[in-house]
Formats: structure tokens, sequence, C-alpha cells
């Protein structure tokens, strides 16, 4: 299938990359650029394993056709944390470091889209109550935890960024 | 309470919450699950599935497939390599050859070095179906004039369910007259007429509980290569490397030692995650000589992998007038699908298993139908027969003007009590978990849930609270550990177990308490099946139950190994020294001391004195440690539309120990979810011709964070008598309660009783009348 060239800024880098009309934005940021953290749980929008923060909004990328994210700038689970030597201390953005110590994340397929849709949520509102996490968060499936470290982490990652 | 049997002061790093040691690389997106790798000329493969429930396959056309540029080859059953092939056991029929017996069952595999032209071939292949009467309700499929489903089955493979539960039972496997029946078991004890005929209330009633999926949020990948040596590489999101290695060499006739199976990141298994295309995609690697990934679509994981049956429950219990169960009669039917494999048998225990009864009859059956097969879910089969009994004991109790609570800690079993099959229950904790739901908030204020202002003119919507207990036996299976000291003094774990739920974090909590260290000094690593010490599989909530305590004895004997060193060395006998964060030293002396990092190198370097520290630890479990859970809800329910509203919810669940009280915490909150998915929302929907209507998550609908308010979880510890530091089961019996509880929230608040799960608007509406056929 012949391909045309798209510009993307993902996490601060600029990058050209030929793509497919059918080509979905996280096909192409995970197999062209090979950033695999965003992760595919249902192809159909339903779940948010997927989002990424395109031109500041949050976006399902398995619903988003790489064509039409030309242009954009893009941030994913790589580009969050300030260091690309992720893991060690006040290296992490505080709401990936809150997610650790509330023990929010057990098996993690779900966190990078988790993490991305928090960082989304709290961006516009940094003093979320209870009930602003639960419908800010509404988009993103965890199987896991019940969500309720989830809410924890949440809650603590506003305290941190206060 | 029990609670204050354990002295947590004298440990020093087990018994603490501690963070998860993968979760750095979890929160960067640095974890690798299976979908993220690649292999040289790696090949994806995608499924041509079958689109009827039940049909001949006359003819199979690739060649416009074949034709489309990028396709490398398009697999049939009858291309495949020679395979041992049992028609009874579905991880032998890799491809349908003759018959397909569900709806999604994979006929053809077409492979492409792009995964969107292997996707644009499949929809090219041409299948010509022959359309066979479909069998699709599991009580109508036990008629004897039933049209059968499939052929009837025989030499029933059942060593997967053996690795969930542990039961010392037999089920019978139906011989003669050919039935949809696959196998049936019963139990009985005392006199069930007698029992009737004592009891003041009796209650009888049918619970139906819908087909759900384990839903994982990453769908099953596996990659496969076959290298020309012979030798079978295996990645795969799986909770059981060691049996797909085991089953693999079988069914492809592969030694054991030649075939490798890593257990990639599982991203969710549930139980969904034990075995299910890994020789599939094995098999085709070996037709192609290339790699091969199979990476399965949402829609394709819930029509064809292996998710959880529906059941029908008929139960009869009676009651004496003080709340003595006098007698329980039982009748479950588990919808098995196309192939055998229903958790009847832990149906059946369970649902006699949770309260003292002299009277007991329970009969199980497993149906054989054209649906996809089931599998494990979370303590497979329990929920079915809990939403039954739970929902019959909260009925006897409002009979008979009895607390439900109270009626439940009368009758419930204590440790040495026989289950329905006879074994006695070693230590276990569910007294001691209704006593710590009685102290709740939610059980405490429930007369003013029930008069909440919402209603005061009788137009509610009706608030109430309802709970239920839940539990699980545990499986059982051997294990094994190493624990070794590196050059500079760290430690390292090896096991064979994959970590689903933390276990390595638990198992590092438990080195470095052996060995007296700070939990940073331990690395924790779980091999494949060539490098790592055997494990059963991650399942039947058993790993910190056995493979714990391997890693404990590999950590004492390492121990032993360096005070052995360190005595000889210090001159003085192993007795006398006394070790703590990584330094050896005399007791009460200063100077005398040794370092792990001096003695690491004295055990590992060029010419070293002193042979490595490695300590094996290998035990096997004969023993379980079942756990129970208690578990509560408010609920409001709106009498216009049905909706029912979860406001608060609280879970007891007896640990026995709490290695990692945060990762304790997390899986009764997350299972008791997923029994809430099952209270509420989720059902797989399949019409009269067997086809699935809803396989995406639009319309199979998991608990979103607009559902679940934040689940209290009170940690109970009744310790086990073989478990690690006292440990018990711990994953599994948080699922269990859920539909029980939510169905008698819904009694306590709108005085309607629902019967079948999940407990819908609709349904709710039914309950009340408002709606009529």
């Amino acid at each position: 299938m012949s391909k045309q060239i798209i510009t993307l800024n993902v996490n601060g880098e600029r990058q050209e990359i030929a793509v497919e009309p059918r080509w979905t934005l996280l096909y192409t940021v995970r197999e062209a650029l090979r950033l695999t953290g965003s992760k595919e749980g249902c192809g159909t929008g339903d779940c948010g394993a997927c989002s990424m923060i395109v031109d500041g909004r949050l976006v399902t990328s398995c619903l988003m056709l790489a064509a039409q994210a030309d242009g954009t700038e893009v941030t994913t689970i790589e580009g969050l944390a300030p260091s690309p030597v992720a893991g060690a201390d006040g290296r992490l953005h505080p709401v990936q470091q809150a997610f650790i110590d509330t023990g929010a994340v057990q098996c993690g397929f779900c966190i990078p889209g988790m993490i991305m849709a928090a960082k989304t949520l709290l961006d516009a509102n940094p003093n979320p109550t209870l009930d602003d996490v639960r419908l800010g968060l509404a988009g993103n499936l965890c199987r896991c935890t019940g969500y309720t470290k989830i809410y924890e982490a949440v809650l603590s990652a506003a305290d941190r960024m206060r | 309470m029990a609670k204050e049997t354990i002295t947590r002061q004298e440990y020093r790093v087990v018994g603490k919450a501690v963070t998860r040691i993968d979760a750095a690389g979890k929160v960067t997106g640095k974890t690798v699950y299976a979908d993220d790798m690649h292999l040289p000329r790696l090949l994806h493969a995608k499924l041509v599935m079958a689109p009827y429930a039940h049909a001949r396959i006359k003819s199979i056309d690739s060649a416009k497939a074949r034709r489309l540029p990028g396709v490398e080859a398009v697999v049939t059953a009858a291309d495949l390599p020679p395979h041992r092939k049992n028609p009874s056991n579905r991880r032998e029929v890799l491809l349908a050859e003759d018959e397909v017996l569900f709806y999604g069952q994979p006929v053809a595999a077409v492979l492409a070095s792009d995964p969107h032209v292997a996707e644009e071939a499949r929809d090219l292949v041409r299948v010509e179906y022959e359309e066979l009467p479909p069998v699709v309700d599991p009580v109508a499929a036990m008629a004897e004039d039933s049209p059968l489903a499939r052929s009837p089955v025989s030499e029933v493979d059942r060593t997967e369910e053996k690795g969930h539960i542990a039961t010392g039972v037999e089920q019978r496997e139906e011989q003669g007259k050919p039935s949809n029946i696959a196998s049936e078991m019963s139990f009985k004890r005392g006199d069930l007429e007698e029992g009737f005929a004592g009891a003041d209330a009796v209650v009888e009633g049918t619970w139906w509980s819908g087909m759900v999926h384990q839903s994982y949020i990453e769908p099953h990948v596996t990659i496969a290569d076959y290298d020309a040596t012979g030798e079978l590489s295996i990645w795969t999101s799986t909770q059981a490397p060691f049996y797909i290695r085991d089953e693999v060499s079988e069914i492809l006739e592969i030694p054991e030692t030649k075939v490798r199976v890593t257990a990639t990141e599982v991203g969710g298994g549930f139980g969904g995650k034990i075995f299910l295309y890994e020789t599939l995609v094995a098999a085709l690697a070996m037709v192609v000589r290339r790699p091969v990934k199979l990476t399965m679509s949402r829609k394709e994981d819930i029509l064809a992998a292996t998710p959880a049956p529906q059941a029908v429950v008929e139960l009869k219990t009676g009651m004496k007038a003080d709340g003595t169960l006098t007698a329980l009669q039982a009748r479950l039917i588990y919808d098995s699908g196309a192939f055998p494999g229903a958790p009847m048998l832990p149906g059946c225990l369970i649902i006699g298993g949770y309260y003292k009864c002299a009277n007991l009859g329970i009969q199980g059956y497993e149906v054989l139908t054209n649906k996809v097969s089931v599998g494990a879910l979370r303590a497979p089969g329990a929920h079915n027969a809990t939403f039954a009994i739970e929902s019959a004991v909260d009925m006897m109790a409002r009979k008979l003007g009895l607390d439900p609570l109270e009626v439940r800690l009368k009758n419930a079993v204590e440790k040495g009590d026989p289950l329905p099959s006879g074994q006695p229950y070693p230590a276990i904790g569910l007294k001691e978990c209704l006593q710590a739901i009685s102290e709740t908030a939610v059980w405490n204020e429930r007369r003013d849930s029930r008069k909440h202002p919402n209603r005061p003119d009788g137009h509610p919507p009706a608030r109430g609270v309802g709970l239920a207990v839940g539990g699980w036996l545990g499986g059982l299976q051997p294990a094994s550990a190493t624990v070794g000291l590196n050059g500079d003094g760290t430690i390292n774990v090896i096991v064979g177990a994959a970590d689903i739920t933390g276990t390595n974090t638990s198992f590092a909590q438990i080195a470095a308490e052996e060995l007296n260290v700070p939990m940073s000094m331990v690395n924790v690593t779980t091999g494949d099946t060539k490098t790592a010490p055997y494990a059963g599989m991650s399942a039947g909530s058993k790993t910190t139950f056995t493979v714990g305590r391997a890693v404990k004895l590999a950590a004492d004997e390492a121990r032993r190994q360096i005070l052995e060193i360190a005595g000889h060395r210090l001159e003085t006998a192993p007795d006398d020294l006394e070790m703590k964060d990584g330094v050896v030293r005399i007791k009460g002396s200063t100077d005398k001391t040794l370092t792990f990092g001096r003695i690491g190198h004295m055990s590992t370097g060029f010419a070293a004195r002193y042979a490595p520290v490695v300590g094996t630890g290998t035990i096997t479990a004969r023993r379980q440690a079942p756990g129970f859970t208690v578990q509560i809800a408010e609920v409001e329910v709106d009498p216009d539309t049905g909706e029912v509203t979860l406001l608060r919810y609280a879970i007891a669940q007896d640990a026995g120990f709490a290695i990692n009280p945060l990762s304790v915490e997390g899986q009764m909150q997350g299972g008791a979810s997923q029994g809430l998915g099952i209270a509420l929302s989720e059902e797989m929907v399949y019409d009269d011709k067997g086809r699935l209507l809803n396989p995406n998550f639009l319309d199979y609908r998991l608990p979103t964070t607009r559902d679940l308010p934040p689940i209290e979880a009170i940690i109970v510890e009744v310790p086990s008598e073989d478990g690690p530091y006292g440990a018990r089961i711990v994953g599994e019996p948080s699922i269990v309660a859920g539909a029980a509880v939510i169905a008698n929230a819904v009694a306590d608040a709108a005085g309607v009783r629902v019967y079948d799960a999940p407990i819908t608007p609709e349904r709710v509406l039914r309950a009340m009348g408002k709606i009529k056929e």
C-alpha cells in the first residue's frame, strides 16, 4: 500500500514518518517509532490503554489515523518523566511516582493510558475531588485494582503537584 | 480477633507494605509485554474464525489470499505438522478440521510480515460450511432427545483444572449412551428428608449466572520460533510456563528439554491466561520455519479464548427457628461449551462448603454446548454456586426474622469441619471475617441506610445493605527456588513462577527477611522453563503459599552457607555469628566482621577459596490454606429505571499473614471489583444460533470508575499451618461474593429478589413486576 510522509512532534522530537492510510496513530508510534509504552487493549476506543495527549487533548490513539495526526504534538507515556533515566528518585512525573507509592500498579497494562488520563485531568483541575477523579478516568478501564488505589494515586499526585 | 495473634514486631521486612519492584517499568511504559517484542523475520498470524456455532467444513479455498502480495502462507489443519490429536481436548484441536464446534473457532491461519496484510488476506480465505443444528441452552441440552453438540468426549484431560484447585475428588465421565452431559458428580451426607422435616423455614429457588470473560486488558499474545537445531522457543503472556512446556512437548512430540517457554509480563490473566494458542503458534512456526506472532484483537479474544461458564443452580435449603441450617439440596449445571473443562467440581464443594450442615445432597453436571469452551476465572465456578447459597441464607434469615450476619456466624465452618467431600478444613478464618464486617460503618449504619431521606414519601430510590460470604480452597503444586550470593554481596532469587500479582516483590521480602538485609539488596527473576527451578502455574492462589515457602527455604540455606564461610574465616562456630544489613559479625563483637561483598568475592573470584553460595529450596504442598471473604454493600435502587448504584463497599478477607499488605489489599479490591462486574453488568450474550452478540468492551460492560466507589479492604489474619509466616491463599476469594452481596442489598433496599446475574436494570424491573411478558 502506498505511503505518505507525515510529521509528528513526539515527546519533543520531530519525526518524519512514512505511513499507510490505514495506520492508526497508536500503530505508528508503536511500530514505526518503537515507542511501545502505549498499549492496544481493545482497538475500539473503549479501554483507554492507548491514551496519548495530542495537541493538549487526551486521545484514544487506536481511533486516530496517523494521517489525521499530521503536524501535531504528541505526548506518550515515554515523554512524561522529566528525565530519560526513569525510576531513579525524583526523576518521575509526580503522577507516576504517586501510582507507585499507593500500590496503584498491578499488571500495568492499563497504567500508561491511565497515567496520561490522570495527567490531563490534573492539568485541567489541580484540586479534584474524588468524584472529579472518578469522572475524569471514566474512559480508562483497569481490571486489576478495582480503581481504589488509582483514586488514591491521583488525589495524592494532586497534593504533590500543588 | 485473630488480627492480634501475629506480632509483627518480630519481622523486619515481611508484613510491611512495600511498593512493587516492577512498578517503575510499568509507570514509564518501559516494561516489555509480548506484543512489544520483535524478532528478525517475524511473521504475523491472523486467524480465520468460523461464523457458525456448529457446522461441517466442506472446503477451504485460500488461493486468493495466497496471491495477496506479502502473504507468506495460509495454513489449515491439513498443513499442520504431525501432532497428537484428541478431539475431546481443545488444546489438541489446533484448527478445526472437519466439524466446527463454536462460533469463532479458528479454522485457518494466515501468515504475513505485515499484520495489516495478514488481516486483509484473512478476509480473502473462502470457507464453505454446511450448517448443523447448534446446541445453545445447557438445560435443554441435558434432555435425552436433545441434538448432540458434538461427538461424545472421552479421555478428558483435566490437568489444567487441577492447577487451580486441589480436591482429592474425581468426577465421572459419562459413558454409554451419547449425551451432551460430559461428566457428573454427587456428594451426600446425612438424610435430606429428615433435614427438611426439622426445618422451620425452607427456601427454594433457581439461580442463573451468565457467561463472563476474564477481560484482562492485554489480549492474548504468543510468539514462537523453531530453530535449525529443532529447539522451540515460545514467548507468551501466560500464568503457566511449565504447564505450557509440558503440553506443547507432548502434543508436538518434542522433548521438554527442547522447549523453552518464557512467560512475558502478563497484562492481566485472572485464570484466563493458562494455555490457549501456544501450540498452534508453535506449529505455525514449524511450518514456515520463521518466528510467528499471534496478537489477538479484543473481539477475537472475547470470541475464542476461555471465558467463565454460565451456570444454573437449583437450591433448596432448610433452617430451624434458632438459625441452625438443617438441610441443603443442590443441583448445579455448568455450561462447558464445546469441550469439557467446566469448574463443576469446585462449585459443588463451595455450595456446601461455607456452613455446617448435617444433611447434604449435591449433584453437579458439566454440559457440552456449541459455545467457546470455558476455562478458569479467579476461583472458577465458585461465584455461580455462591450466588445461590448466599442468597438463600439471607432469604431464610429474613423468613425467620433473624439477623443475616448472626445466622452466618452461627453456621460458619471452622477448622476440622468437613467439606462436602468429607475432607476436613485446616485452619480457616471465616468467622473472623464475619466479625470484621460486623465492625464496619456500612454494617453499623444499615438501619440509617434504609431510612435514607430519599424515600420519606414512599417514593424511593431506596437504599439498602447486603452482605455475603465467599471462599476458595486453593491449588497445590510443588515449587522450587534458588537464592544466590553475588560477588558484590547482593542477592539473586530465581523462581519459575510467572509474577501476576506482585509475588516477586513478596519473594524479595522473604529473602530479605531471612538474610536480614534491606529489600534493595535483593533481586528476583522469573526464569524461563530451561533455566528456572520448577514451579507450578500461577493459578489457584498458590504462588506465595508454595513458591514463597521454597524461597524461604532457599534463603535459609544461603544463610547457612554464608555463615559457614564466615565462621571459617573468622575462626568461630557459625552459631556464634549474626548477620545484619549484609554484614556478618561475631555476636557482640564490632571488629570481627565480614561483609556479604567480601564473602561473595571469596566464593566467586579467581582461585576463590570457597564454593559459591547458592541455596536451593524445594517443597511439595499437600495441605491447602483456604481463604474466606465477607463483603458488604450499600446500594441505591432506582424504582423507575431499575438501576443499582453502588454507594459503599467493604471487604474483609483472611490472608493468614499479609506478607505485603499493600498488594493483599490490591488483590482484595481488584477481585471484589470483578465480582461486582459479574453482579451488575458483565454477560456474554449469545443468540439462539450460538453467535456471540457482544464481543467488545462497549457492549460487554466492565465496571468503570463511574460504577465503583472506593472499596474498603480489611485484612484478617488467621495463620495457615503451612504458608510462609502463616500466609494463605489471597488472589481468588475476593471475586466470589459479589453477585450475592448485590442481590441481598437489592432485596434489602427494594424488597425484591433477583435470581439472575448480572443484576441489570431490566432484571430488577422484572423482579419488581414492572416489566411483564
